[in-house]
């Protein structure tokens, strides 16, 4: 690989990252390459020895994803760090998330519970009009209402949960970044 | 070589080199690349994450042939933590080298 490709490949790797620092690091690298070049080194020689372009934008996409995590909390950008970090070899990482997306999964199932509690009676009103006084549209009347009511409490209840996991989860990230910087 | 174990004490290597003065990028990669084999470009990313954890400050120097040099300095945190890990690294080597030393037999002879 010549410096050129080396430089060009890098540059495309790391085209998420702010213009800024992206230069700067490309600087680092380019005062690296003339340095080795001063030195009698061929380019590919200098490159070979740098190892892959991918590598040290792994590393260099991981290193930025951790501090804006720790700079920024959000589920957001404390996911993108994992991630990253991830991608370089954490494996166990993976292992430990998956019960969370598995809870994540139930709670989307009991909202979809809760809103069909909650559409149901529109259902029952589509197929039998407005209820009357029968027996029968009297019983259809309060099971309608029995239906709203309790959807409408799961959904309250679920708000709430909801809530307290969404910063449960966000400890745990948070823990996982600090991990991950080993501190 | 494990490449977490590498890591480690990649980051030590970097943080004592400095320790008596500072240095710059192509330097450190060949000070180290001399003692044993690194991809070495994976140094730039720990250098600056070391920066941005504000155990480095860095200024750029002019110098007679060829480009500018970018200068990793130790500031007295970066100093502080270098100490740590120094003396976790002398408590670590001497315990692997006694398991080492007893496993094999060494210490009786």
């Amino acid at each position: 690989m010549t410096r050129r490709e080396f430089m060009d490949e890098l540059g495309t790797l790391l085209g998420e990252l702010p213009d800024k620092e992206r230069l700067d690091i490309l600087a680092d690298y380019t005062e690296h390459f003339l340095m080795g070049i001063q030195e009698g080194k061929s380019e590919h020689e200098i490159a070979d020895a740098l190892g892959s372009p991918k590598v040290v934008a792994r590393e260099l996409l991981a290193g930025y994803r951790i501090t804006q995590a720790q700079s920024n909390a959000s589920v957001g950008n404390m996911t993108r760090a994992i991630v990253a970090t991830v991608s370089l070899g954490f494996f166990n990482l993976i292992f430990v998330l998956g019960p969370f997306m598995a809870l994540i999964g139930v709670l989307i199932a009991f909202y979809g519970v809760s809103v069909s509690l909650l559409v149901a009676p529109l259902g029952m009103l589509a197929q039998y009009g407005v209820p009357n006084l029968s027996h029968e549209r009297l019983f259809l009347l309060f099971g309608s209402l029995a239906s709203v009511g309790l959807g409408g409490m799961l959904v309250i209840g679920l708000v709430r949960l909801t809530k307290w996991l969404y910063r449960q989860f966000l400890r745990y990230l948070q823990f996982n970044v600090q991990m991950i910087r080993g501190k | 070589m494990n490449v977490q174990f590498k890591k480690g004490v990649l980051e030590l290597c970097v943080l004592v080199l400095t320790a008596k003065r500072d240095r710059y990028g192509y330097e450190l990669v060949a000070s180290i690349s001399e003692k044993f084999h690194i991809a070495e470009g994976t140094v730039y990313p720990l250098l600056r994450r070391l920066t941005q954890e504000g155990f480095f400050t860095t200024y750029l120097k002019e110098s007679q042939e060829g480009p500018p040099r970018k200068y990793y300095q130790l500031t007295e945190q970066g100093r502080q933590y270098m100490n740590d890990l120094v003396l976790e690294w002398r408590i670590f080597d001497r315990g692997v080298n006694q398991i080492i030393g007893e496993g094999l037999g060494y210490d009786k002879a």
